[in-house]
């Protein structure tokens, strides 16, 4: 990093002297409407995500329609996925009793999540969908949506707010705990759900535009110096290609993680963990 | 939380720029999240578990049910294999009977025989006592006849007289044997053995 | 030279978090080389809390936006 540090340093340098400088990406690389205008806008992402969508359910189709007990290439691939949220997440987050209720809606979260982060570095496309903020909130609206259910319908409305608080506390601690309780489950859950998402996605797709940019800066209208500087600047950005596609499997095994954890909590008797 | 309430304020800040908030959600992407889900989430319930799950349980009925068939299989080996060796048992335990019975019949018929040899023995040993017995007797007997002709002859040359009275003859030669047999006159040359006497 | 100092300030703010992610992970490299049987049962808690204390970075990143 302290070789970018480095590079920055240099960069400015130039702007400072004369000219227009290098300018780093701004927000707005996220602002891109095809159709329409304003609040209304059709947007790349959203055009993207209906890609992605339209690919998931013709491959998952396709690659399950023939399940059989000898499984071929794909359906062994398509199992691997599968058994990865089925047994991985599902089972072991909310046991073996109730999991497989559950599957399909874990499995939906991870492949959609999973498939419209890989957009951000897949290469036609190279701006995740999850970037957006609207689909991390959409996507936690349905496990807010279901856990409170799933919570309420266990245990009724009251049995599922007494249910926050951990039993054997003492009288005076109960109303504090309760509130904490109470944030977390209707606030600091579901926000912190949908902004992890969307803060990774977001920011690892600025990094990488802020490393191409300046990259292509470098190696475009800098000196001898920068142009020789612009190499590690774009191996900096291969390997922030390489960090995003973890990153991007991680918050998609995350989200279904906590979605999971969180369905856990509200199915069974005591209080999870946030 | 505070991010909601600033959000809130952030909106009629922004409102006029669109997208430049990037914490604003765009409305029509947010309802199209929504689309996404749920078109994917049907496809996924209806479709894609039940066939994988599907898939699953006949995997697992197959493999039990080829666990069953080996574990049928192991039971029939295993049964063979008991009864083969309840065989085998049985025809050694048959095998020792046998022998045991041989030896048994080994130790009667050598048994039987000894009895038999041992009768065989006796009966010879009795009868050659009895034959022994027959011509001591009748050695005895006409020994009886010709010590007493021939000490009435004897006597008769000695006195020089027919001594052949019948009557008395019988007389003298009984009284002299009996009283020999008793014991009172002792044998001086003829019948050395006494016992012979006793069977008079 | 120009900027913004919530820039500055988020980085601070980013300094905790990685410190906590760090530390989840140590203990759970930990627990698995002590117990590699366990892998399974600590993964996802290692995931969990990774996640629990990236949300602080989270929410840092977003008051770097609101301002």
């Amino acid at each position: 990093m302290s070789l970018t540090a480095l590079a920055a340093s240099i960069t400015s340098l130039p702007a400072a002297e004369g000219g227009e400088g290098f300018q780093p990406p701004t927000t707005d690389i996220f602002w891109l409407p095809l159709f329409g205008k304003g609040d209304w806008a059709i947007t790349e992402q959203m055009v993207w995500g209906a890609i992605v969508t339209a690919f998931l359910v013709i491959m998952l189709l396709a690659l399950s329609k023939r399940a059989a007990v000898i499984p071929s290439k794909g359906q062994w691939m398509l199992e691997g996925l599968y058994n990865f949220v089925r047994n991985g997440v599902a089972r072991d987050m909310i046991g073996t009793r109730e999991f497989l209720k559950f599957v399909p809606l874990l499995f939906t979260f991870f492949t959609l999540i999973l498939f419209n982060n890989l957009m951000g570095i897949f290469p036609l496309a190279m701006n995740p969908v999850t970037g957006k903020i609207g689909f991390p909130i959409a996507f936690t609206l349905v496990v807010y949506a279901v856990y409170h259910w799933i919570g309420i319908k266990r245990m009724g409305l009251g049995g599922y707010f007494k249910h926050m608080v951990p039993e054997g506390l003492p009288g005076w601690i109960v109303p504090f705990v309760g509130l904490l309780e109470f944030i977390t489950y209707f606030i600091t859950r579901p926000l912190t759900l949908a902004l992890r998402l969307f803060g990774n996605m977001f920011a690892g797709h600025m990094v990488i535009t802020l490393f191409v940019s300046a990259a292509a800066y470098q190696l475009l209208d800098g000196g001898a110096a920068l142009k020789a500087l612009s190499i590690p600047t774009g191996l900096m950005a291969a390997i922030m290609v390489l960090f995003e596609a973890l990153v991007q499997f991680l918050q998609a095994y995350v989200f279904t993680l906590l979605a999971a954890s969180y369905i856990a909590g509200a199915l069974a008797d005591h209080g999870d963990e946030h | 939380m505070f991010i909601t309430a600033t959000a809130s304020s952030v909106v009629g800040l922004a409102a006029s720029e669109g997208a430049k908030m990037p914490l604003i959600p765009h409305i029509p992407e947010l309802i199209f999240g929504l689309v996404m889900f749920g078109i994917l989430y049907a496809v996924v319930a209806k479709k894609v578990v039940p066939n994988l799950e599907k898939a699953y349980a006949e995997r697992t009925a197959a493999i039990e049910g080829g666990m069953k068939q080996a574990e049928e299989a192991q039971a029939a080996a295993a049964a063979a294999k008991e009864q083969y060796e309840a065989q085998l048992a049985e025809a050694r335990a048959e095998a020792a009977r046998i022998r045991e019975d041989a030896r048994a019949q080994g130790a009667e018929i050598v048994a039987e025989m000894r009895g038999q040899a041992q009768a065989e023995a006796s009966r010879i040993t009795e009868s050659a006592h009895k034959q022994i017995e027959a011509d001591r007797q009748q050695a005895s007997h006409s020994l009886r006849a010709d010590v007493g002709r021939l000490s009435t002859d004897l006597a008769s040359r000695i006195v020089g007289e027919s001594l052949h009275d019948e009557a008395r003859q019988k007389g003298i030669i009984d009284r002299f044997l009996a009283e020999l047999e008793a014991g009172d006159i002792r044998p001086e040359k003829v019948g050395a053995d006494a016992p012979a006497g006793q069977d008079a | 030279m120009t900027g913004n100092l919530s820039l500055v300030g988020y980085g601070l703010s980013a300094i905790g978090p990685a410190i906590a992610v760090g530390l989840i992970f140590a203990a759970y490299i930990n627990g698995v080389a002590r117990q590699p049987e366990a892998r399974n049962l600590l993964q996802p808690i290692a995931i969990l809390g990774f996640a629990l204390a990236e949300a602080l970075a989270i929410f840092g990143l977003v008051l770097f936006f609101i301002k």
